[in-house]
C-alpha cells in the first residue's frame, strides 16, 4: 500500500477549504472563458499568473489546473449553441454539434460532450497516477545529458507538430531560442544581447514573455474583430442522451479517452490536437461516414472526450519531467517557477504534497464542472453579450498591474507591453505564439544542459549515446526529424497508384450517391 | 445572470490585490520625502530590498530580521524582492535613495567580495556606495562527495590522481571559489561545471552526474544526513557547530576561507543617529527567542558584527580573493 499513501494524502490536501475553494474558482473562470471566443486558457493563465503569488503552492496550481480544463468544457458550450468556438480544441465539435441543435438536440450534445469529457479527464487523471511515479522512479537517472536530449526532442515536436505552417512555427521557436539566450552566460558570467543593461542580466524573465504574447497579445488581437451581435442561442431541453445515443458515442468516448491521453503526453500536442485526431478517426471509422458534418453524436463525444483527456494528460511530461509540452504547460511552469517549485523528476518525492494535490484536484474539479456544466448553460451564453469595449480595457489593466506585481518591476512592465504588440503582430501575419514560448523555456534548458554535460563527457560528443536514456530520446529525435521526408518521398513514388485508388473511390461514391 | 458578480468579484480580488502592492510603494515613496528630519525617524515604513527571489535563504533571513525589527522600531518592514544580476541590480538601486533609513538593502557578501572578479566592473557592487548598518549571519559551505565516487574524505580526493567533475552553484560564486583554489592548493584535477543553484547542483551529485559539489549547508544538510552525499570538508575558519565532525579545509592545511556572510546596508551618508537607531533595533531582534530560533534551523552561524567590522572584513576577503585568483592563475570565468 506504499504507492497509495501519498496519493491518499494527496486527496486530504485537495479537500481543505482553501484548496476546494480555489478549485471551484479555477474551473468557474475556465468555463467562463471556455465560452468567450478569443480569450483563451494559456491568456488568463498568463493574466492571472500574479494572482497566484499570495496563495500556497498547491493552491495555485489546483486553481490554473482548473481554469484549463474547465475551458475545454466550457468552449464546447458555444460551439454547440451559437457555432462560435470558444477554444480552438472545441472548433471540431461545431461540425456535428451544431447541426444536433439545429434538429432540435442540442441537449443531447451538450450532455454527450459533458459526460464523454468527464470520462475522458477521469481516465487521463488514472493514467497521470500510475504513469507519473514511474516516470519519476527515473528521476537520479535525468542528469545533462538526457536533458539535452529531451530538450532537444520537444523543441523538434513542438515546431512540427503544433497547428499552423510549419515554417512559421520553425520561425517562432528559432526567435524563441534567441530569446533564450539574453543575459549573463552561466557557464563563464560573460553578458550576452544585454546591451549593458542590469535589467537584462539574468536575461528575459518568462512571466513578462507569455503575459505579453498570450495575455495583451491576445486582448488587442481580439480587438481587431468586430464585436458580433450574440445570437439567439438554440434552446436546450433534454440534456440526458438517450440510451441509443449513448451507446453509439461509447465507442467513440473510449477511443478519444486513449487517444487524448497519449497525444497529450507528446510534447506539441494537446488539447486541439487530441480533438481534431479523434474527430477524423471517429469518421474514418464509421459504417457512414457521410452521416458526419449533420450531426452524428460520435462526432460530439469523440473529439470532446479526447480534449479534455489530453488537458489532463499534458500535465504528466511537465510534473514528471519538468518539460511543458504546450503552451499552457509552459504557463504552469512558471506559475512552479514564481512559487519556488522547480518542476521536475524531483517532484513527486520531494513535494509529494503538491504532486498528488493537483493530480486529485482533477477528479473533484471534473466532478464539479459535470455538476456545473449542464444547468448553468443559459447564463453561460449570456455571458456572450459582454461587449468588448468594456472587457478589454480591464483584462489589460489587469495584466500590466499584475505584471508589476511579481518582481516589482517597472521593467517588466515594458516587457509584458512589447512583447504584447509582437504577439498581436504575430497572430496578425499567422504565427502562433505558443512555440516561440516553448522554445523560449526550453531552449535555456538545452543550452545549458548541452554545456553541462560537454563538459562532464570531457568534450566528447558521443558521450550521449553511451547513456541509455539519452541514446534513446536522441534516436527518437531522429526519427522524428527524419520521418516527414521518408514519407513523403515514398508518397511521391506510391502518387500514381494513390491516383488510381482516388478514382476508384470517386467511382464508388458516384454509385452510391445514384443508389 | 448570476455568475456576474462572481466574475466581477475575481477581477476585484485581482486588482485589489494590485492596488494594495501599488499603494504599499507609494506609502515609502511619502516617507522618502518626509525625511530629513532624523528625530523623527522612522518617517513611514521602512523598507527592506532583496535582491534575491522570494522564498530562498537571504530572502528568510530578511523576512526574520524585518519581523523582529519592525516592533522595535514602531514601523512596518516590509520585505520587497527585486531579484536579478546576483541581488546587484536592488543594491544599486537602494544605493541611488535618499539616504534617511527608510530604504534598505539585505547585501550578500559574495556581491562584494567574489563577483567582480568573474563580471564586468559595472555589473559589480562598490562597498563605498552603502552604510552597513549590521552583520548578520555566516553561512557556511560544504564540498560534499557523490556515493559513486567513493570519496569518503578530501585524502580520497588528492590521493585519487585523476581528473574528477565537480559541480558549482554558478559562475562568481563562492562554491566555485572555493572548489577551484581548494583543487589547485591540494594539486587536484578538476572540471568546474556550472549549475543554476544549489539545488540542481546537489541533485546532480545524488545522481552521480558530478563526483563533487561545493553547496550552501542548509541545502545539503538533509541528504547529508540521509548518508546520500558524504560531506568532505568545510570552509569557514573553523568547523561547523552544525556539523563538528567534518574537518575544515585550514585544519585539512588549505588557506581557502569562504562563506557566505549577510548584512544589512543603506545608502552613502545616512545620518549617524538614523543608523545607531537601526542597529539597537537589529541588536534587540537578534536577541529574541524567535530570531535565535530562525538561525538555528536554517543552520546560520550568527555573526552579529557592527558595520564597521562589516567593511573591514569583507574588503579583506575581497583583497584576499582577489590575491588568490592571482596568485594561481584562476579565471572564475574560465570555461570560456
Amino acid at each position: 500500500m506504499d504507492f497509495f499513501n501519498p496519493v491518499i494524502n494527496g486527496f486530504s490536501v485537495v479537500l481543505e477549504p482553501m484548496n476546494l475553494l480555489y478549485c471551484l474558482i479555477g474551473v468557474v473562470i475556465g468555463m467562463l472563458i471556455g465560452v468567450l471566443p478569443g480569450l483563451g486558457p494559456a491568456a488568463t493563465i498568463a493574466i492571472l499568473l500574479p494572482l497566484t503569488y499570495s496563495v500556497e503552492p498547491v493552491t495555485a496550481i489546483i486553481m490554473l489546473a482548473g481554469i484549463f480544463y474547465g475551458a475545454q468544457y466550457g468552449g464546447t458550450i458555444t460551439s454547440v449553441l451559437l457555432r462560435l468556438p470558444g477554444e480552438a480544441s472545441s472548433v471540431v465539435t461545431v461540425f456535428d454539434g451544431y447541426q444536433m441543435a439545429r434538429q432540435g438536440r442540442a441537449g443531447t450534445a451538450l450532455g454527450l460532450a459533458a459526460i464523454g469529457s468527464f470520462i475522458g479527464g477521469t481516465a487521463a487523471i488514472i493514467g497521470l497516477t500510475f504513469l507519473a511515479p514511474v516516470v519519476a522512479g527515473f528521476a537520479l537517472d535525468f542528469g545533462p545529458a538526457e536533458y539535452s536530449a529531451l530538450a532537444l526532442l520537444g523543441i523538434l515536436l513542438v515546431a512540427t507538430i503544433s497547428g499552423g505552417t510549419k515554417a512559421k512555427a520553425l520561425i517562432a521557436a528559432a526567435v524563441g531560442l534567441l530569446l533564450a539566450t539574453v543575459g549573463r552566460d552561466v557557464f563563464t558570467g560573460e553578458s550576452r544581447f544585454t546591451f549593458g543593461s542590469l535589467q537584462l542580466a539574468d536575461g528575459i524573465d518568462f512571466v513578462p514573455i507569455a503575459m505579453g504574447l498570450f495575455g495583451l497579445g491576445e486582448i488587442l488581437y481580439n480587438l481587431e474583430e468586430r464585436h458580433r451581435a450574440a445570437k439567439a442561442p438554440s434552446k436546450v431541453s433534454n440534456v440526458w442522451p438517450s440510451r441509443s445515443d449513448l451507446k453509439q458515442a461509447s465507442g467513440a468516448i473510449t477511443r478519444g479517452s486513449v487517444l487524448g491521453f497519449f497525444l497529450g503526453i507528446l510534447p506539441g500536442g494537446g488539447a486541439t490536437i487530441a480533438s481534431m485526431a479523434s474527430y477524423a478517426m471517429e469518421k474514418k471509422r464509421a459504417k457512414q461516414p457521410e452521416r458526419f458534418g449533420k450531426g452524428a453524436p460520435e462526432g460530439v463525444a469523440g473529439p470532446e472526450t479526447a480534449n479534455n483527456a489530453a488537458a489532463t494528460s499534458s500535465f504528466i511530461p511537465l510534473l514528471t519531467l519538468g518539460i511543458p509540452a504546450n503552451a499552457t504547460m509552459a504557463l504552469m511552469f512558471g506559475a512552479l517557477l514564481i512559487q519556488g517549485v522547480t518542476p521536475g523528476p524531483q517532484l513527486v518525492e520531494q513535494n509529494p504534497d503538491l504532486f498528488w494535490g493537483v493530480v486529485n484536484s482533477m477528479y473533484i474539479g471534473n466532478i464539479l464542472l459535470l455538476i456545473m456544466s449542464l444547468p448553468l448553460v443559459g447564463i453561460f451564453v449570456r455571458i456572450l453579450r459582454v461587449r468588448a469595449a468594456i472587457l478589454a480595457p480591464i483584462t489589460a489593466l489587469i495584466t500590466l498591474l499584475g505584471a508589476y506585481t511579481i518582481n516589482n518591476s517597472m521593467f517588466d512592465v515594458s516587457l509584458v507591453v512589447f512583447f504584447g504588440v509582437l504577439g498581436y503582430l504575430m497572430k496578425k501575419f499567422g504565427f502562433e505564439p505558443g512555440p516561440l514560448v516553448l522554445a523560449f523555456v526550453l531552449g535555456e534548458l538545452l543550452e545549458s544542459s548541452l554545456r553541462r554535460s560537454l563538459l562532464v563527457f570531457g568534450g566528447d560528443p558521443t558521450g550521449f549515446f553511451t547513456r541509455p536514456i539519452s541514446a534513446t530520446l536522441l534516436v527518437v529525435f531522429i526519427l522524428v526529424a527524419v520521418l516527414p521526408g521518408i514519407r513523403s518521398m515514398l508518397a511521391r513514388r506510391k502518387g500514381t497508384t494513390a491516383a488510381a485508388a482516388s478514382a476508384v473511390n470517386g467511382t464508388n461514391q458516384n454509385i452510391k450517391e445514384k443508389v | 445572470m448570476k455568475h456576474f458578480p462572481s466574475r466581477r468579484a475575481v477581477l476585484g480580488t485581482a486588482s485589489a490585490f494590485t492596488l494594495l502592492a501599488l499603494t504599499a510603494c507609494g506609502g515609502n515613496v511619502a516617507g522618502g520625502a518626509a525625511a530629513g528630519n532624523s528625530s523623527k525617524y522612522p518617517a513611514g515604513p521602512v523598507t527592506m530590498t532583496v535582491g534575491q527571489a522570494a522564498g530562498g535563504s537571504t530572502d528568510l533571513i530578511a523576512r526574520a530580521l524585518a519581523d523582529g525589527a519592525a516592533k522595535t522600531l514602531g514601523a512596518p518592514m516590509p520585505v520587497v524582492n527585486k531579484p536579478g544580476a546576483n541581488g546587484a541590480l536592488a543594491t544599486k538601486e537602494v544605493a541611488g535613495k535618499p539616504a534617511d533609513g527608510q530604504e534598505l538593502v539585505l547585501l550578500t557578501a559574495s556581491l562584494i567580495t567574489i563577483t567582480p572578479l568573474a563580471v564586468s566592473k559595472d555589473e559589480a557592487v562598490n562597498l563605498d556606495d552603502l552604510d552597513i548598518i549590521a552583520g548578520l549571519s555566516q553561512d557556511d559551505y560544504v564540498l560534499v562527495a557523490s556515493q559513486g565516487s567513493g570519496f569518503k574524505s578530501f585524502k580520497d580526493v588528492t590521493a585519487a590522481g585523476r581528473n574528477v567533475t565537480f559541480g558549482t552553484t554558478g559562475v562568481g560564486t563562492g562554491s566555485q571559489l572555493a572548489q577551484t583554489v581548494l583543487f589547485k592548493q591540494a594539486n587536484v584535477q578538476g572540471t568546474d561545471v556550472p549549475f543554476d543553484s544549489g539545488k540542481p547542483a546537489l541533485t546532480a551529485v545524488l545522481g552521480n552526474q558530478v563526483e563533487l559539489a561545493t553547496i550552501q549547508l542548509g541545502e545539503a544538510m538533509a541528504q547529508i544526513q540521509a548518508g546520500k552525499v558524504a560531506p568532505l570538508l568545510v570552509f569557514s575558519e573553523g568547523r561547523n557547530s552544525f556539523l563538528p565532525e567534518v574537518p575544515s579545509a585550514k585544519e585539512a592545511g588549505y588557506d581557502v576561507p569562504v562563506a557566505q556572510y549577510r548584512a544589512v546596508a543603506a545608502p552613502k551618508g545616512t545620518p549617524q543617529e538614523v543608523k545607531d537607531k537601526l542597529a539597537a533595533a537589529f541588536k534587540d531582534t537578534f536577541k529574541t527567542d524567535a530570531y535565535q530560533e530562525f538561525n538555528k534551523k536554517n543552520l546560520l552561524t550568527p555573526k552579529e558584527i557592527s558595520g564597521e567590522e562589516v567593511v573591514t572584513q569583507w574588503k579583506d576577503y575581497a583583497a584576499k580573493y582577489k590575491s588568490l585568483v592571482e596568485k594561481y592563475n584562476i579565471s572564475l570565468s574560465g570555461n570560456k
